[in-house]
């Protein structure tokens, strides 16, 4: 019953009626005791399908740390990261924070005081992932009627409930704050979109280059700084702002062999710690095929 | 004294390797009085045995230490109005934010509390007649740095060379046999501390810094006044009044931050969460202590008196919490 609901929507009456369609199609009989005017028995979502594929070693399979578990590299105690880290996955055994890349689409509930209902939805594109440990944040951000919003969450604040990865992909930049100055459609979401099924292992990058608003912007994106691969800037600017942009260039900083933090040693001591400490059951998530696998 | 002398006990057992030639042993270990520094004798094989031992014994002089309930006590006396407890010596590790059961954020400071020991006490009649004092240290550190008299010190109450050092100022019914082990769950989840640092040193700094003071404006014919106080005096006194705000050093100096609020205490790390912020660096050394303000106090007869015993009767959990604070193993808040 409740998979066949589910099948043709929630609404009772709409699947009483798929169900007549069923039974005079194909000349099945259902039981007389969906059929019956009584009482609709409440609906029930049906279980999420997990797919798992076994064929598929463990190795090739993603593993996905959550850049906030990465310490700073600065003088602090360890153990202050270490205490920080135990609460971290106290919370995350109660609530689920999916994978997610600056660039994937993402589903918000949080509960607001001032909302109807309690509870606020808000839909968009993760633009920014900042912070450390408890205070880690991330920004979405949507065009909602011709005006851009953004949000800013703390993703360890009990007052989220529920975060859900409606596309997974990432984009050539790790921060996209220069959609502010692109042109709104690169930034505008559906606000009652379907997840996307992710049928690959590997999670796919948006290549996508996006079409800016004239200048001024609100930062000057071409700095290298920025370092932006998402915008072709020989559209947009002239040879002296190319110029200006090179001068304040530091290209020997990649060569600073004292600005180096190698963190795959790190990650990899992290990840085991979790693999502890997290239920066992979650990390066999990973290697599933749909949207929003998790660790 | 006990340091020192296991010290040259140490070397005198170790001598065969120290050198070959038949030179009395004692010379070859020197005091901080001396131009040389502690191992410029050693080889490294006997630098990282006394290293090692120092340790052994450090551990012993603690594990000593961790009954003292059961080791001749000092009469417990209970809390009256007017009591003041002694104060801890903390290490602050940084800050991280912390949600109340309303949703709301604060950042806190966590204060860890590593090795505190009582040291001394010394009767009111010693002192200024009206108060005893005791001194408390924190933070173990090496002892080959310091000086023998200094190491006497410590050995008189039985406990390691501490790098930080406070006296507190207590009540008669507060006092503390020398040795007694301090804790994090000293404080309690919902009182009020205060917290006494160093501040960050910034250095010589201008008056705009230093003071606040607006400076000049940048155009309209400013020529080399930017910066700068302006005018420092009047014509009349003829005369700069002592006092007046003006360049100078800037922060390194202690301050406290009054009346902050034990949000959470861990107790198997003694860290104490502490609400805002507090003066100092990171992994500086504070001083914690029961609040001054007398709005502030209610609730002080519950706490534990004169200091929370690990051997005692109480069984405390891994993490005590304030009522408000937000535990991360409940469910999300819920505002309906």
């Amino acid at each position: 019953m409740s998979a066949v609901s589910a099948a043709f929507g929630t609404n009772m009456a709409v699947c009483r009626r798929s169900m007549l369609l069923i039974r005079y199609r194909t000349g099945f009989l259902m039981p007389a005791r969906f059929l019956s005017d009584g009482e609709p028995a409440k609906f029930q979502p049906p279980v999420k399908p997990v797919f798992k594929d076994e064929l598929v070693p463990a190795q090739l399979q993603r593993r996905f740390l959550s850049p906030e578990f990465i310490p700073n590299r600065c003088r602090k105690d360890p153990l202050y990261f270490k205490i920080e880290r135990n609460d971290m996955v106290k919370r995350r055994k109660i609530f689920d924070i999916p994978e997610f890349y600056v660039g994937s689409i993402l589903a918000v509930t949080m509960s607001d005081p001032h909302a109807n209902g309690k509870l606020h939805r808000f839909v968009g594109i993760c633009i920014q992932r900042s912070g450390r440990g408890l205070g880690a944040t991330f920004v979405l951000r949507n065009v909602i009627e011709g005006q851009g919003v953004e949000m800013r969450y703390d993703m360890y604040s009990p007052r989220m409930h529920d975060i859900q990865v409606l596309k997974l992909e990432k984009r050539l930049d790790n921060n996209l704050m220069y959609l502010r100055d692109a042109l709104p459609e690169y930034s505008t979401v559906d606000v009652n979109m379907k997840p996307v099924m992710l049928l690959d292992y590997e999670v796919p990058v948006n290549s996508i280059q996006v079409q800016m608003k004239p200048r001024p912007w609100s930062k000057r994106w071409e700095q290298h700084r920025f370092n932006i691969k998402g915008i072709n800037f020989e559209k947009y600017l002239l040879e002296k702002h190319i110029k200006r942009a090179k001068k304040s260039a530091k290209p020997w900083e990649e060569f600073d062999m004292l600005k180096e933090y190698d963190t795959t040693k790190i990650e990899q001591e992290l990840l085991q710690e979790l693999d502890r400490k997290l239920d066992k059951s979650k990390n066999q998530e990973i290697g599933k095929k749909t949207a929003g696998p998790n660790v | 004294m006990a340091a020192v002398l296991s010290r040259r006990v140490l070397c005198a057992a170790r001598w065969p390797l120290v050198t070959d030639s038949p030179v009395p042993t004692l010379l070859l270990v020197r005091g901080k009085k001396t131009a040389t520094w502690w191992d410029e004798h050693l080889s490294e094989e006997n630098k990282d045995f006394m290293k090692h031992m120092a340790r052994v014994e450090y551990d012993a002089m603690t594990a000593s230490k961790l009954n003292p309930l059961k080791d001749e006590p000092w009469p417990i006396k209970p809390w009256a109005p007017g009591s003041s407890r002694v104060g801890l010596i903390a290490v602050k590790l940084g800050m991280v934010p912390l949600w109340t059961k309303s949703g709301e954020k604060h950042a806190v400071t966590m204060l860890q509390v590593q090795d505190c020991h009582v040291i001394k006490y010394t009767p009111k009649e010693e002192y200024n007649n009206k108060c005893a004092l005791l001194t408390v240290g924190g933070k173990n550190v090496s002892p080959f740095h310091k000086s023998e008299e200094v190491m006497e010190f410590y050995s008189e109450a039985g406990v390691p060379p501490k790098q930080k050092i406070s006296k507190f100022k207590v009540s008669d019914n507060a006092i503390l046999k020398p040795g007694t082990p301090l804790y994090a769950a000293h404080f309690r989840p919902g009182q009020y501390v205060d917290v006494t640092a160093k501040t960050i040193g910034k250095g010589f700094q201008g008056v705009m810094k230093r003071w606040g003071y607006s400076g000049q404006p940048a155009s309209h014919g400013q020529t080399k006044t930017h910066r700068r106080p302006g005018a420092i005096a009047a014509g009349n006194p003829a005369r700069v009044f002592p006092g007046t705000k003006m360049p100078g050093l800037l922060g390194n100096v202690y301050r406290t931050s009054y009346a902050l609020k034990v949000w959470r205490i861990n107790t198997t790390k003694n860290i104490i969460y502490v609400k805002g912020s507090v003066p100092g660096h990171t992994n500086c050394l504070v001083k914690v202590t029961d609040t001054t303000l007398a709005v502030r106090q209610q609730g002080f007869e519950n706490l534990p008196f004169p200091t929370f015993f690990a051997d005692g009767d109480e069984e405390l959990p891994e993490d005590l919490y304030d009522e408000e604070v937000f535990q991360f193993s409940e469910p999300s808040v819920n505002y309906s």
